[in-house]
Formats: structure tokens, sequence, C-alpha cells
């Protein structure tokens, strides 16, 4: 059930005491057996049960790759590369950081490093330039310390081979990604009566594991 | 339960063993056909999702295929596992080998793209002096090319260019070039380059696989048994004939070992996987070509222009959209002299959008640019020809084993000047094609993907007269085992700029039928 559902179907139960529910007399016991057999609802023909994902019961725990300090620097630059614009969730109100915080935890080894080794440095130069960490600076220092690291990629296998401005084209394509493919943009998309087709929040078909070897 | 002993044992059942099972199972002659995977259900085994539902977000598990580009999240479960089936390669030669092995093969995705091979790729050593012609020509598969496009619905347009030969197409309509696609046209025209549409396989519903096109009819004739997950580790001679006579393979479940007995086997596992299984049966390379001369096509080159009238939203109807196909115009005479041999088409395409990754940019400027530039583009791409070179090759690794135990491929294959020349005029024509229509270039880059990518892989079991030089006679029969055919892409001589679909379908067809008549004739 998606939040917003629920959170509708809690405001329109009625507001009933809770000694006036433990008084209500028990409920008529069924007419019939349940579908299923005598177990329940084990039937094939019984509708799966409804779940929800964990996303909308949970919050993530993060970080468990980066530490503190590169975990404010992650959201630092998530909020730089990829703002809410135009009715959209940015970065962090698509949970982007802690999205990437996780993929990076299961990334290979040469992807974590760019990582790293990247937040490392914006918090190092944070602190040269401007005596803060990278989280602490305004627009206009943080711009100061992010332009020179921009770079153009005419293609998309063309990443820049110096770390720090691949670890920022690498972080931009990331951000973006992790972004556009969040629950929030899909609602964003879906309150303004657009929709995605597989990517971009929308809905694609998904490959189940194909008769898979057990064990 | 005696097992039963089968007229021709078919090892793969994508296209070209789609149609080895569908000429030889109409003729009467009863047929086995192993697959090394499971029968896909397109209703069951595919459900609705939304990208934020999947487990990593549409990024896919980090490291599941890592050299699958066209590998997605949603897509991921189609493709063999490396970790299953491994290959090996040289640091610094990466390949990129994309299987699929479910019932059907790469006959469920592929593009659809249809065409013709020339014969300026059939006969490419007579005008490039340098290489080797294949045995046959375009007139020995054209009655081939003819049935193959008549089963699989294909849509173009005939245009009487002998580098794009015309076939038996369904007739289409063609909606009304944009004036930027006319304005493409008319300067390149004068360049003396065609242009034409691109010609795609209708199929059936949508699809155009062996699963639907071929295997049915296979089956209705009660001449074809399909045995799936069953992954063949060799292919067994009589000791005394050297002729083939089945099959060891293992069941993909129970790791149950098993043996088919065959009068013929036809092997369509897919270029280097049937080049691999060869390899491991250590049959049918008293040549010592086998493996050798790998090839595939060039992907990836990319010129990106935009249109001044159409940026900021302000395209007139009609200005944008469409595209033209440009088939192969370079080196079409041998007076021609440039610095690379064979040729490329070029696809453009208008109406568009720009990549982000264009601007040295962020955040909220990022955006503006890229919403200034929205449906104003215009994008060339082009799929190129590469050389066949002895060198590029694969051997089998014995160090290195799959899953069940079956030795690896060790792929070596690297491009030559060649490939990059040819890259780099590509590239600068379209962007002068651009320029000259006033649209200044957003990107260009005249790299490309390493080989593999284009999922063409051909060669490795070379057709050609001469046994002592090539691996199977015209006929995809092996020189030396007269009852062994290889009926994919595994024959090619040369791999053309075209998608090698038809062919293959083409050749798999002549040598079903070559087959079927030296069986009725006794003579294997």
């Amino acid at each position: 059930m998606k939040r917003r559902r629920f959170i509708q179907s809690l405001a329109a139960a009625p507001a009933v005491p809770l000694v006036a529910q433990q008084a209500a007399p028990p409920a008529p016991a069924p007419q019939a057996a349940p579908p299923g057999g005598p177990f329940g609802r084990t039937g094939p023909a019984d509708p799966p049960l409804q779940t929800v994902a964990a996303d909308l019961a949970a919050q993530p725990v993060a970080p468990v790759f980066c530490n503190a300090a590169q975990f404010a620097a992650l959201k630092k630059l998530g909020s730089l590369l990829a703002p809410p614009l135009a009715g959209k969730p940015g970065a962090l109100e698509a949970g982007a950081p802690e999205f990437l915080d996780f993929l990076l935890s299961v990334s290979p080894a040469e992807s974590q490093k760019l990582y790293r080794d990247g937040l490392n440095a914006l918090n190092a130069q944070a602190a040269k330039q401007f005596k803060v960490p990278f989280a602490e600076l305004n627009a206009t220092q943080a711009d100061a310390i992010l332009r020179p690291l921009l770079s153009v990629i005419p293609w998309v296998e063309d990443l820049p081979k110096e770390p720090a401005h691949r670890f920022i084209a690498q972080a931009q394509r990331d951000f973006r990604t992790a972004t556009q493919n969040s629950r929030e943009w899909a609602a964003a998309n879906a309150n303004s009566g657009r929709r995605g087709r597989g990517f971009g929040g929308g809905i694609g078909l998904y490959w189940l594991p194909i008769d898979p070897v057990k064990g | 339960m005696a097992a039963k002993e089968y007229d021709v044992l078919i090892v793969g059942s994508g296209h070209s063993g789609g149609m080895a099972a569908n000429i030889l199972a109409e003729k009467g002659i009863s047929c086995l056909m192993l697959n090394a995977g499971p029968q896909a259900d397109f209703a069951r085994d595919r459900v609705a999702k939304p990208v934020y539902e999947l487990p990593y977000r549409g990024f896919g598990e980090p490291g599941r295929h890592p050299h699958i580009y066209q590998a997605t999240e949603y897509n991921a479960n189609q493709w063999v596992d490396e970790r299953e089936v491994p290959y090996t390669y040289d640091a610094d030669k990466p390949y990129n080998w994309v299987r699929v092995r479910l019932v059907g093969g790469r006959s469920l995705f592929w593009a659809r793209e249809s065409f013709r091979l020339s014969d300026f790729e059939f006969k490419a050593a007579d005008l490039e002096g340098t290489g080797d012609n294949w045995p046959i020509s375009h007139a020995d598969l054209d009655p081939y090319y003819t049935r193959v496009e008549g089963v699989f619905k294909v849509a173009g347009r005939k245009e009487g260019w002998p580098q794009f030969p015309d076939g038996n197409f369904v007739e289409t309509n063609y909606p009304a070039d944009s004036q930027t696609i006319k304005k493409v046209i008319d300067l390149a025209t004068k360049r003396g380059i065609g242009c034409s549409k691109g010609r795609s396989a209708q199929g059936q519903n949508g699809l155009a696989s062996s699963i639907n096109l071929l295997l049915p009819g296979a089956l209705a004739t009660g001449k074809l048994d399909i045995v799936p997950n069953a992954i063949v580790r060799e292919i067994t001679t009589d000791k005394k004939t050297g002729l083939a006579n089945g099959a060891h393979f293992v069941d993909r479940h129970s790791r149950r070992e098993m043996h088919v007995k065959a009068r013929v086997v036809v092997v369509a596992a897919g270029c280097l996987e049937s080049t691999r299984l060869l390899l491991n049966s250590g049959i049918g390379n008293s040549s010592g070509v086998m493996g050798h001369y790998l090839i595939d096509q060039i992907y990836g080159i990319n010129v990106v222009a935009s249109v001044p009238e159409a940026m900021n939203g302000k395209a007139p109807q009609g200005l944008m959209g469409g595209s033209t196909f440009m088939p192969r115009f370079r080196n079409l005479k041998k007076t021609e002299k440039r610095n690379f041999i064979k040729g490329y088409c070029v696809r453009i395409s208008s109406g568009g959008n720009a990549n982000p990754e264009y601007f040295a940019s962020y955040g909220e400027e990022l955006q503006a640019k890229v919403d200034s530039y929205a449906g104003a583009c215009v994008s060339g791409g082009i799929y190129g020809e590469r050389v066949p070179r002895f060198e590029n090759h694969v051997r089998i690794n014995k160090d290195v084993k799959d899953a069940y135990g079956i030795p690896v491929l060790h792929i070596n294959a690297k491009d030559s000047q060649n490939e990059l020349n040819l890259a780099k005029d590509a590239a600068d024509t379209i962007e002068e094609l651009f320029h000259e229509a006033g649209w200044p270039t957003i990107s260009r880059t005249e790299r490309f993907n390493p080989p593999g990518y284009s999922i063409h892989e051909l060669g490795t079991c070379r057709m050609g007269d001469n046994p002592k030089t090539s691996v199977l006679n015209r006929f995809c029969q092996s020189h030396d085992v007269k009852n062994l055919f290889v009926v994919d892409g595994a024959s090619f001589v040369t791999c053309g700029w075209q998608n090698p679909t038809m062919t293959i379908l083409a050749l798999a067809m002549r040598a079903s039928e070559h087959c079927a008549e030296q069986m009725r004739q006794r003579n294997i």
C-alpha cells in the first residue's frame, strides 16, 4: 500500500475509543470455511497478501559506507548537483545520498576508492580554502571548489581519467540516476500528470530469475 | 527406457538453430535440439515494476554484468552470468561477450535490423586487394535471403544500389521527412551519399524470433524434440570413421551427465560458443584456422549538433523529427584512395535532446542548458566494419572452467589503425554535414566500444574452398568431419557493416537444405 493511501485509510477510520472497541461484541462466525482449505489462505486461486515496500515502513540505516565527514560531504554534493527543480525533488528529497551510500557499500573496490578519495578531497580542499568542512560551505564557496572539477563527457565511456574530475563526473551521473529513479520523483511525475517509461521514475518490465539453478 | 537415436542433433536454438530445425524437420528428418538454458515465459517471467522498487533503483547489481553494456536492472536476468560461464582476455584487450542461453537465444532480443550483405563484402578481397573473398557471392545467397525476408516480414525501401541489395520487402509507408532530415538528405546527395531508410523485420506481434517464426513449424511436424537446460560439453566422434556421432551434455539443474546419438551434428550455439565447443571437442581444425579471424562491428561514434531555429522549444511544426539511413558509401571503387579499407553506414536522427554530460555545468544552470536544447538536436552514429585479422582469435583456456567444468574461452581481439581511421572519417563526415547545414556541434566523439559490444561476433570458423585455410566449406560443412555443420555466424569471412542476422538465417537455410540433400543421397 502506498504511504499516502495508508495514511488516508487511517484518517478514514472512525475514531473509536479503545474501551469501546474492547466492549464491542465479537464478530459473528463465518458462514463457510475460508477458501484454501482448513489451513486458511493456501490455495493457488487466492490473491497474494498485500505487502508494503521496506522504504515505506522504515528508514535506511546510513551511512554504512561513508564515515560521518564523508557522508556530510556526500549530502552537500548531492544538494548542489541535483537540487529540487521545477516541482521535482532534489537528491536530498529523493534519499539519493542514503541510497548511494548503500550502493557504494556493495560496489567494487574501484568505485569505493573513487568516492572515498573524492569526498576526502572535497573536505580537504574546503578546509584549506575556507577552514570548514565541505558540508558547511555556502553556495559561492562550494562553487569555487566544484566548478574547476567539472568536465564535458562526449561519450558515456569517456569519464575523465584524473581522479578528482572523474569522481565529480561519476557523482553527477549517479545522483541524477538515483534521484530520477526514486519513489519521490515518480510521485512528482504522477502529480504533474506525466508518466515515465522504464526509467525516470517510470515502470518497466522486469525479468524475474528464469528457472534459476538452486544452491 | 531406450534413448532415441536422432537423424540430426542441433546445438542451440537461436535464429540459426531454429532455421536448421525448421528446414530439416519439415523434410521429415528427426531432430533433437539441445539448448544450454531454460525456456522463458514472457507472461510468467516478466512483471511490471516501477524502477524505484528494484533492489538497486535501476543501477543494477554492482559488478554483475561488467561487460554487458546493454544490461539494465530490468533485463539483468536474461543474460548469461559471467560468474557461471566466464571467459578470459588480456587486460589490455577487453572484449564484451554478450550471451543469452534461453531457448531462442539472442533471437528473443535482437534489434531486428535486417540487411543483406553485398558483393562489396562477399568479394571484398577483389576490391581491396587484401584479405579473402567468401567462396559464395550475393547471387548464391539471394534466393535464400528472399525466403528468409518473407518469413521475417522485412520492411524496407528498395533503392537499386549494389552496396545495399534490395530484398523481398513488405510494403511500408514512411512518414514524410522533417525539414531537417530533408536538409541532410539534400547535402548528402550532393556528396554522392545515398540516403534511404532502415530495414527491419516485423515478425509477428513485435517478435521476430526463432521461438515464434521457426520452431513452431518444426515442432508441428512431430520431428523435433527440444531439450532445455542441456549444456553440451563435447561433440563425440566415431573412432573408426572420425565422423560425429552425438554429444555429451550435462543437465543444468541436476548436473547429470548425458549422451545423445545422432547421424549428423549441426552446431548453432552462437559463433563463439560454437567455436568453443568445437575446440573443446578437438575436431574440425586440421587447418589450424579455427578460432581465428574474429570480427564484429564498430559501434559508438557519435556527433550531436543543435538546430538554432529549434532552440528553447521554438521548433516550428515539421522542422524536427525522423531519421535517415545512409548505407555504406566509402570505398565502393578501386580508385578511391583512403587511409582505411571497408566502410560504414550512418544513421542521422532529428529531434533529440542534449545529454547533460555534454556541458561542464551543474544544478539549476545545467538544467537550463539541457532545457534549451530539448528537441533541438540532430545526431549521427555509425555501424562500421572491422577488418578480419588472423591475430584476432579465441582459444581454450584450460586453467579456467565454467560452473559445469567446461574449459572457457580466452579471447584475444584488438582494433587496428584501420578501425581508428574509419571511425575518424565517419565522425568528420557527419560533422561536416551538420556544419554545412548550419548546425553547430554540441558534442563529438570518434571513440567506439571494445570488440564484442555490437553483439555481432562473427568468424572463427570461416568458410572457404581451401581446407588448408578455412574450417567450413561453402555450405557451412566441416572440411574435416563431413557430417558436422556450423550454421551460425562463425562461418563469416567478412562482417560487413550490416546487422548479420539475415545473412546468418540465409546461410543456415542454405546449409540445412544442403545437409538434407546429402543425407537423402546417403553421402552423410
